[in-house]
């Protein structure tokens, strides 16, 4: 029976695992399989398979049953994430259903997930802009939250490093606000873009318009062929899966890469339970899974653990993972573990015409826009309110025809349809602060349908939040009545934090184990052979986007990792 | 693409919670006389001219669609009775049947309707009239042959002169 037991442990024994297979977890999977490390991905969903597993993804317009719009039966089982755009008749297989997944709601909070093997990447916007030196500085100068433990200069090359890989079309701005990066040839632009970037430059010595940097291929190099991949087509439908591999997701790039190397086994329909912490070695040992099939419990061991579950997921294992030693959750001697959640707010847009160039219209699909970096207290505190905002913004014409006739006329007219004026369109991206009161715990009687804690969420708007939206409104209303642009229309459609999906924290980084869970490695100070590298780690937001952080953070976290273990040092 | 095809006859098992066999058409919210009634009112909105009209592309089988599986029960309500409403105007205006009424009559009834002083009668015309037009325009046969929908541009051009003609003209 001992003997048995050995060898079901030895069969169960890799060098590393990896919770979670989306962004993050793809790259850790990728790095720590191409150092030659067995590596055991444990997804909670079911497989997805690049290009096989994406059943819309040809589909034309009318071979939909609804013609892409959503049943009411969807809609009133699916309240949540009905409300995110990106859920319609060709994508909702992607998305986590209210129903299956339950948490609670302390205070409103839309909770957007993708379970499955490739995460949230298939669904993403793929919108990838570096973050600078005063978003890494940005706690440290007033005072919020604590300071990171890293700058940019840290992060630089492992940016460049991943985005020769993942494949990031964008313009080389040289704004020190966002940094360039390693870019593949630009989206193009539309006159009234190109009109509106002038009117600001010429106003503004500060304010930039740019090309967005989005993770499409423009041209794929030899690295891109080799993952597969192709020349992105311009389809747009990009959320359904790309069968061109065009755009960066788990599914097209990392996991599949991974794969070739044969060191990975990965392991769909496994649950996360928690981190198993041997008192005794003093350092985490394995992962408690619950098999979504059968509902089984099971253990698998490794010398070191990457938590990449999405950053209020990840928070949820760690909380779980319990012991003498960490009674309140695995790493958590500080009491901060679950505290300073912070996240994005994209409650504001502004939208106007323009009445000029109308000689000239657009042509084609650009999965990608403009985009206005940050220009608020970015050299010096000039708001009333902490931090700022990035915005996206973008411009178009619509054809439109007259519908009053009725028959033959109304066809004729709906086939000949004219050119509407110019449309243009901003929203906001700002950064909210980490606060201590923005958390998320363990329902203590609450359990899922995997017997696991459901999370309770306690996140919510503040003043600076208001404040900024207020003055995005007033700024942006500027911007547009310099460019010409009329009937001027700002919007605060008061979403519930969480639907702009960038939850970060919770785990954060810093340098005093006291006020943080991680180290400038991602290591949890406690546990040195447990690695956190999503959302979770985020100190602070930036107004950036943050997926193309993660996966900086998670390569070089990886690179640490392996040359720590083969030190012998975790 | 030949393999993406392939994916989408044989779907995976997770994704049949989508698909005709569990969202389907509940049969009999509309008679056959009120399916036939519906397809006359979407040919007279947009008629068979040189090219088919809305009836033969089965856009009134679209709007029942849309109608049962995603409007909510008050709309569809105001669906049903809109129907009614027709046929007694019809009686009523011409002494026929919609269906027996010429493409006048026809039309002028539907007019009337659109300019009712009841505002369910207008809902229901406008709602037919609206999902009239969306199934005709995303139907097969007019994305394809009129309209010639590409899922692949393949590009971006940012500023091109205005084309002359209208896409419905340009082959
Ligand atoms: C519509 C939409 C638009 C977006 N646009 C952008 C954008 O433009 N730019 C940008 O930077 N970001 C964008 N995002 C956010 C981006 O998708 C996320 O930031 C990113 O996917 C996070 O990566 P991750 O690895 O932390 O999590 P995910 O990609 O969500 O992957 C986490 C994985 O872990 C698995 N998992 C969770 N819990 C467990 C468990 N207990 N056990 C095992 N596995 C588990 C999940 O099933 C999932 O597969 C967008 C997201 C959406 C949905
Ligand atoms: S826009 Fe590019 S990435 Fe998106 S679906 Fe099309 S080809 Fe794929």
């Amino acid at each position: 029976m001992a003997n048995l037991n050995i060898d079901a442990q030895a069969q169960n024994t890799y060098d590393a695992i990896v919770i979670g297979s989306g962004i993050s977890g793809g790259w850790a999977a990728k790095e720590l399989t191409g150092k030659g490390l067995r590596t055991l991905v444990l997804e909670r969903g079911r497989d997805v398979r690049h290009v096989t597993d994406y059943p819309t993804t040809m589909m034309q317009p009318w071979e939909f049953e609804h013609r892409g719009q959503l049943t009411r039966e969807v809609k009133d089982a699916n309240p949540i994430v009905s409300k995110c755009y990106a859920f319609y008749e060709g994508t909702q297989q992607f998305f986590v259903k209210d129903a299956e997944h339950p948490y609670i709601q302390e205070k409103p909070f839309d909770w957007i997930r993708g379970y499955q093997v490739g995460g949230k990447s298939l669904l993403w916007a793929r919108q990838t802009q570096r973050w600078s030196d005063f978003d890494f500085q940005g706690p440290a100068r007033d005072g919020y939250s604590v300071d990171w433990p890293i700058r940019y200069a840290d992060l630089a090359p492992w940016y460049s490093y991943v985005e020769r890989f993942a494949g990031i079309t964008g313009n080389k701005d040289g704004i020190d606000t966002l940094p360039d990066g390693e870019f593949l040839p630009p989206h193009e632009w539309n006159c009234v873009e190109k009109h509106f970037q002038k009117a600001v430059a010429g106003k503004y010595k500060d304010r930039h318009v740019i090309m967005g940097r989005a993770a499409h291929i423009t041209k794929p190099q030899p690295i891109h062929l080799q993952q597969g991949r192709a020349q992105c087509q311009h389809r747009t439908i990009c959320e359904r899966g790309c069968p061109f591999g065009g755009y960066f997701s788990s599914n097209a790039s990392t996991i599949p890469w991974a794969a070739k190397t044969g060191k990975m086994t990965l392991r769909p329909n496994s649950v996360v339970h928690s981190i198993i912490y041997d008192e005794k070695k003093g350092r985490a040992t394995g992962v408690r899974i619950v098999d979504a099939n059968t509902k089984q419990m099971q253990e698998f061991y490794a010398r070191i653990i990457f938590l990449n579950a999405a950053a209020l997921n990840s928070n949820l294992v760690l909380l779980n993972s319990t012991s003498n030693r960490f009674p309140n959750g695995l790493g958590n001697d500080s009491g901060v573990l679950g505290k300073y959640v912070a996240f994005h707010n994209y409650r504001a847009g502004i939208s106007a015409q323009f009445d000029g160039n109308l000689d000239s219209t657009t042509d084609g699909r650009r999965p990608n826009g403009p985009y206005i970096p940050r220009f608020r207290n970015v050299y010096k505190q000039e708001t009333d309110f902490l931090r700022g905002y990035a915005a996206g913004f973008s411009a178009g014409r619509i054809s439109r025809s007259n519908q009053d006739a009725i028959g033959a006329d109304l066809k004729q007219n709906l086939l000949n349809p004219e050119l509407g004026g110019w449309h243009v369109g901003s929203h906001m991206m700002g950064e909210t602060i980490p606060k201590e009161t923005n958390y998320v715990a363990l329902d203590s009687s609450l359990k899922d349908p995997f017997g696991i804690p459901q999370l309770k969420i306690a996140i919510a708007y503040d003043d600076n939040d208001d404040k900024m939206v207020k003055d995005y409104q007033e700024q942006m209303t500027e911007m547009f009545t310099a460019a010409g642009f009329t009937n001027i229309r700002v919007r605060d459609d008061h979403r519930n934090p969480g639907l702009d999906i960038h939850e970060m924290g919770g785990a954060r980084m810093g340098k005093d184990p006291k006020t943080s869970m991680l180290n400038k490695w991602n290591q949890l100070h406690a546990v040195k052979n447990v690695f956190v590298t999503d959302g979770a780690c985020m100190t602070s937001t930036s107004t950036q986007n943050p997926s193309l952080t993660y996966m900086a953070l998670t390569a070089r976290a990886a690179d640490y990792a392996v040359k720590a273990m083969k030190k012998g040092e975790v | 693409m030949a393999v993406a095809a392939g994916a989408l006859i044989s779907l995976p098992g997770w994704a049949k919670g989508w698909t005709a066999e569990t969202v389907q058409l509940s049969h009999n919210f509309l008679s056959r006389s009120q399916d036939d009634l519906l397809a006359d009112i979407v040919e007279t909105i947009i008629p068979a001219t040189d090219t088919p009209g809305a009836k033969a592309l089965n856009v009134h089988q679209f709007i029942q669609k849309i109608v049962v599986d995603c409007y909510d029960p008050s709309a569809q309500d105001t669906f049903r009775k809109g129907l009614t409403t027709v046929d007694e105007l019809a009686g009523k205006t011409f002494g026929k049947s919609f269906a027996e009424g010429n493409t006048t009559q026809r039309t002028t009834l539907l007019t009337q309707l659109s300019q009712s002083t009841d505002p369910a009668q207008k809902e229901f015309y406008s709602m037919v009239k609206g999902l009239t037009i969306r199934g005709y325009m995303n139907s097969e046969y007019v994305m394809t042959n009129l309209t010639h929908y590409q899922m692949i541009p393949g590009h971006y051009y940012g500023c091109v002169p205005v084309p002359t003609k209208a896409v419905s003209q340009t082959k």
